[in-house]
């Protein structure tokens, strides 16, 4: 039992943060068609800075996520702004781009801060927490919960401003927005500045729980990217879903099947979406043909 | 012609002696080089000449690579015995890994065949079959008629048999039908399937060769470096060899060979700066999609291009249309005068809720021009994906010929004798016209495949047949000066000629025009309505879905006429233009100058007078 | 809604634009291409402050284009095409709501996945969401009573009519001086094609003016003073539009006989 529940706490935290990654892929997706596969190594990028900050300079773990955010948010307009001639022309050489960026940062990280890796000491202290006689780890608890805050934090923003609907309304219907008096660029940008924000949070958050390396992005970005695609791409609610569920996959089969989980989780993964392709909140058609 | 065999000759010495100048580190970097680009031949097979992203190809690489390992250590199996067996393993993975790609594409697929990988990379590190992250070392060196491979000297001009025979196989797949096909299918899987290619199979079949390339790699490296290990065929080296087949041009299998040598062998010169390599080559495969989506294969078409841009090109001229022979009359009409050659019952199509087609039922006989009209969004359309097999209906039937067509895919349907144009012209923008023609011409089926491997002479005669009736084709059209052009290069009008020519070389029974007169000019026009009579004069059943009302009505025996996904009318041009209920759905109100009827006088000289 | 329709109050009256500008919409050689394909060859047309346009034709004569073209959604050339004082060929198209000018675009172009209240509202993005808005959005629920039934739904969720209204309704969100309307009765039943017409019909008394496009020649004869008829992308007729209801040529051009 003790182990059943570590485990779901655990499969939780994690899927929390692929829920994140998830959720900057289909943001930017909605918004502009870009499938970024580069995603994963920007959140990798995202870990390093708020580490290196929080680390080295000894700013508080808030300030050295801000500055991770304002990084990978400029990271994301570089990826964007290149490829741009691209949008809704080419989707599988835009695809293709973006797995170059992410050969770039990967580079760049190992340039900078070394090929190693680092462990990130967790912000809050290590001694596991008593739950109804259930130890947990602390940190697990407050992923989960910075990362629930800005998940209601994102529905709050799409569904009660007006500057979320109008962004929704561009993913929806580009031309009714442009009637309507919405600066599709504009809106976008902004969509697209989110979207790396929640990389660069999911890279904070991650840094404590996994050991930070440049290779991480890999793994970190093709699971975010299974969330995104089983909750069905392009949907919010979808994006945390998925990633909940490839979370506590991830979990049960690390328990399980210790050094063959990853090929589980694939092979899962690959299974479900043979089944339904559009995933579990999906409503466009896949297959093109 | 004799230019390439000079070129070719030059590049067979020059491997041939190539290695009499290399050290032994040099030749074994060049022997690694080779494996690479086998392996790109492959990944350019699937990715570029099939438009399948499978990021997988570094797994089937791996596969090939432990196989034969684990077959020669655990097992003890020889080495050519256990290499065969590789390629076949190989090949039945490939097959797998392929399957996703029955349900899903482009970047769903992707990431499909990422995880893949990413699986069998992970399963090798931990599985002690494997070795583990120490990997399999202690592969026997294989020996051929007495020679022992060991020598990396003597391994070099194995390998570089192997590799031109790969090369060899590679290129005749892709100029041959079944190579056509799969670019078609890269090009438009929807008009490529209207034509009558396999989608599916042919998916299969380009994951099949991926696999057998990544197979036969992965047993030349064992046998080259006689240790396999994980990281070999790391995510990493996959996007490197992604970056290989990218720079060197996707769409050309020498461009992929020239990108994996090229790559493998800058790699090797960098590897003080591998790091500033790597951020160097990613930075390359960002530019390269944006800037030149063709890689380096792709140059020296834009400098020809830019240099052709400042003389004066020799006119190319839309010929004239050569009329097909009229079929003698037993073929039109005669005593199957009755025959149904379609008979569409009750056929109802929703969309989430939304009506598009109600209960639609018409039959259209043997030797017919019947023409399709009603106003926007009566579910035209919809009907022709119907009738083609696009669509399954949510009620209804449909028998085409004598045989139910319903639940059909639509290259069975282009088999049995039905084609189609596009209402939005979907010609495959990548091939040329000619290609494009062959496709259509194409009736060589996905199970005769093994004819490529054994019977390669045939394929060969196949294809030439094909050529001369696709250059007749091309002559009847009055499209010969267009045959080596890109279609987007084309004036609109020529484009909609070369649909049609295109659906015509397959000899069809029934030809369905989806508005074929949309963007053509007056002449244009009256070329067209030359040409529908004249397809159906040599035996061929016309549907023609076209809002220019004067065609239509000068050109068609009979006219169905849809409204809101329902049929209001049915009969004679002069019938149908008399109904209330047509009036009504193209005017809103059949009391719409209604004072006059249509014999009235009209002034002369109207502008309106649109009727060729 | 018909005892509403002499009340004082109306959406155009109310037009958030200063309205010392005299509203006339003057388009002077249009043209449009795509690719090789000359859609639309040299219009020219007017609307008047107040007037209602129609601009009919059969499928693929340009109609569509024409409007596309005057809304900057597609590249256009003119000699001029102008809204008032505002030299139209300098506005962007996110910015013609702007000046006054409301667009339906064909074929239903709602926000599927949002709330019907919330694509209401949307249509008066460029104004401040205020108490004025709420006015607004009350007056469109009352010439659309369906909708406000509907407020919660999804706009995806309505039936084709239900779109065809919350897409004009939207329009007039933004209080538009000029509405402009892409073939608000595709696919649409005569009883909603009738439905459609009243509200185009008070909203012209009401002093808004309009520019229709329209394949359903009886709805347009209806609801505008003056008709253009397109064919193969040029201006083949144009008159007023009870004589062109009697011109057979009209039917001619639909019919092909």
């Amino acid at each position: 039992m003790q182990v059943f529940f570590q485990t779901i706490v655990g499969g939780l935290s994690i899927g929390a943060i692929y829920a994140l990654v998830a959720m900057g892929f289909s943001l930017v997706y909605r918004t502009m068609g870009l499938v970024n596969f580069a995603h994963g190594n920007v959140v990798m990028i995202g870990a390093y800075v708020a580490s290196t900050f929080y680390m080295t300079t000894q700013l508080p773990f808030a300030v050295s996520m801000v500055i991770a955010i304002v990084v990978t948010g400029l990271i994301g307009v570089v990826i964007e702004w290149v490829l741009r001639p691209l949008e809704n022309r080419d989707f599988d050489l835009m695809l293709i781009g973006t797995i170059g960026f992410g050969i770039v940062l990967e580079a760049l990280a190992t340039i900078i801060w070394g090929a190693t890796g680092r462990a990130v000491p967790s912000p809050v202290p290590a001694e596991p927490l008593n739950l109804l006689g259930i130890r947990v780890r602390t940190y697990n608890l407050v992923v989960l919960g910075i990362a629930a805050v800005a998940m209601i934090l994102l529905m709050l923003f799409l569904q009660r401003t007006k500057r979320g609907s109008a962004m929704q309304a561009v993913a929806m219907d580009y031309e009714a927005a442009t009637a309507v008096g919405i600066h599709v660029g504009r809106s976008n940008a902004i969509a697209f500045a989110i979207g790396a924000g929640l990389a660069a949070l999911a890279g904070g958050l991650v840094g404590p729980l996994l050991y930070v390396s440049p290779a991480m992005g890999g793994t970190l970005g093709i699971k975010g990217f299974a969330a995104a695609i089983l909750g069905g791409f392009g949907s919010i609610p979808g994006a945390i879903v998925g990633g909940l569920a490839i979370g506590l996959l991830d979990g049960f089969a690390a328990g399980q099947f210790q050094g063959y989980s990853e090929v589980v989780v694939f092979l899962v993964f690959t299974a479900l979406i043979m089944i339904r392709p559009t995933g579990i909140f999906g409503e466009r058609t896949v297959n093109r043909a | 012609m004799r230019y390439r065999l000079v070129v070719l000759a030059l590049a067979a010495v020059a491997a041939w002696v190539l290695p009499y100048g290399l050290s032994l580190y040099a030749i074994h970097v060049v022997d690694v080089a080779i494996v690479f680009a086998i392996l790109a031949i492959g990944m350019g097979l699937v990715m570029g000449i099939a438009g399948q992203i499978n990021l997988a190809q570094v797994a089937f690489f791996g596969v090939g690579a432990y196989m034969t390992a684990v077959l020669t250590t655990h097992v003890g199996m020889g080495f050519w015995t256990a290499a065969v067996l590789s390629v076949i393993g190989t090949a039945v993975v490939g097959l797998l890994v392929g399957t996703p790609a029955l349900r899903m594409q482009s970047h769903y697929l992707g990431i499909v065949t990422l995880g893949l990988a990413v699986a069998f990379v992970s399963w090798a590190t931990n599985s002690p079959l494997a070795g583990g992250a120490s990997g399999i070392s202690g592969i026997p060196a294989p020996t051929l008629f007495g020679l022992d491979l060991s020598s990396e000297y003597l391994f070099y001009y194995f390998e570089l048999i192997v590799f031109a025979c790969a090369l060899a196989f590679g290129m005749f797949i892709v100029r041959m039908p079944l190579g056509r096909r799969m670019r078609a299918m890269r090009d438009d899987a929807l008009a490529a399937g209207a034509v009558g290619a396999e989608v599916r199979s042919l998916r299969m079949a380009a994951f099949a060769l991926a696999s057998v390339y990544g197979g036969l790699a992965g047993v030349l490296y064992a046998g080259l470096i006689r240790y396999v290990a994980p990281e070999t065929f790391s995510i990493a080296n996959m996007f490197l060899l992604l970056a290989m087949v990218i720079i060197g041009g996707r769409h050309s299998l020498v461009g992929c060979v020239v990108g994996a040598l090229g790559l493998s062998l800058l790699r090797e010169a960098l590897v003080d700066v591998s790091t500033y390599a790597q951020l160097a080559y990613g930075a390359v495969v960002a530019l390269t999609v944006v800037f030149a989506p063709n890689g380096l294969a792709g140059l020296p078409g834009r400098v020809r291009s830019a240099w052709g841009r400042r003389r004066p090109d020799k006119a190319a001229v839309l010929g004239d249309f050569q009329p097909y022979e009229p079929a003698s009359p037993d073929v039109v009409g005669g005593p199957d005068r009755d025959d149904w050659i379609l008979d569409v019952r009750g056929v109802g199509k929703r969309f989430r809720g939304l009506i598009a087609l109600q209960d639609v039922s018409f039959q259209v006989r043997a030797g017919e021009i019947r023409g399709i009209v009603g106003p926007n969004g009566s579910g035209k359309t919809t009907l022709f994906n119907v009738i083609s097999g696009l669509y399954k209906p949510s009620s209804g039937q449909v028998i085409f010929a004598g045989k139910p067509a319903t639940g059909r895919p639509p290259h069975q349907l282009a088999h049995a004798g039905m084609a189609r144009t596009f209402q939005n012209l979907r010609l495959f923008h990548l091939m040329s016209v000619r290609e494009n023609v062959l496709v259509g011409l194409d009736r060589s089926r996905i199970r005769s495949i093994w004819r490529y491997l054994l019977w390669p002479i045939g394929v060969f005669r196949d294809d030439r047949e094909m050529h001369r009736a696709g250059d007749e084709l091309l002559a009847r059209f009055g499209l010969v000066d267009f045959a080596p052009a890109a279609p987007r290069s084309l004036p609109y009008g020529t484009q909609r000629r070369v649909e049609i020519a295109r659906a015509m070389a397959g000899r069809p029974r029934l030809l369905l025009l989806d508005e074929p007169a949309a963007g053509l000019n007056g002449e244009e026009v009256r070329q067209l309505g030359e040409i529908v009579r004249s397809i159906r004069a040599s035996g061929v059943t016309v549907i023609i879905i076209e809002h220019n009302m004067g065609l239509v009505m000068s050109m068609c025996e009979r006219i169905t006429v849809l409204a809101s996904g329902s049929v209001i009318a049915e009969g004679t041009p002069a019938e149908v233009s008399r109904t209330p209920e047509v009036i009504e759905a193209y005017l809103g109100d059949a009391e719409v100058n209604d004072n006059f009827s249509a014999e009235d006088e009209l002034p002369p000289a109207t502008v309106l007078d649109a009727t060729p | 809604m018909s005892e509403r329709a002499n009340e004082p109050s109306t959406l155009s009256e109310r037009a958030n634009q200063p309205s010392n500008v005299s509203g006339e919409l003057i388009i002077e050689g249009l043209s449009v291409h795509y690719g090789g394909v000359t859609a639309v060859r040299s219009v020219s047309l007017r609307v008047a402050a107040g007037q209602s346009v129609g601009l009919i034709g059969a499928n693929g004569a340009g109609k569509s284009s024409t409007l596309r073209a005057l809304m900057a959604l597609v590249p256009r050339a003119a000699t001029a095409v102008r809204f008032g004082d505002v030299d139209l060929m300098r506005v962007r198209a996110n910015d013609m709501v702007r000046h006054g000018i409301g667009y339906v675009p064909e074929g239903r172009h709602v926000f599927p996945g949002l709330p019907v209240e919330k694509n209401l509202m949307l249509g008066a993005y460029a104004q401040r969401w205020n108490e004025q808005v709420r006015d607004t959005l009350a007056e469109v629920y009352e010439i659309f009573p369906v909708l406000a039934e509907m407020r919660r739904r999804l706009a995806g969720a309505l039936s084709g009519g239900q779109q065809q209204m919350l897409a004009i309704g939207r329009a007039l969100m933004a209080r538009p001086r000029l509405l402009l309307l892409d073939e608000p009765s595709m696919g649409l039943s005569p009883k909603l094609i009738e439905d459609i017409l009243a509200v185009l019909q008070r909203l012209s008394r009401e002093g808004m003016s309009i520019l229709l496009v329209e394949q359903n020649a009886k709805l347009t004869f209806e609801a505008t003073t003056e008709c253009l008829v397109m064919e193969n992308g040029e201006v083949a007729m144009q008159g007023a539009s009870q004589e062109l209801r009697r011109d057979p040529r009209v039917r001619k051009v639909y019919l092909g006989l």
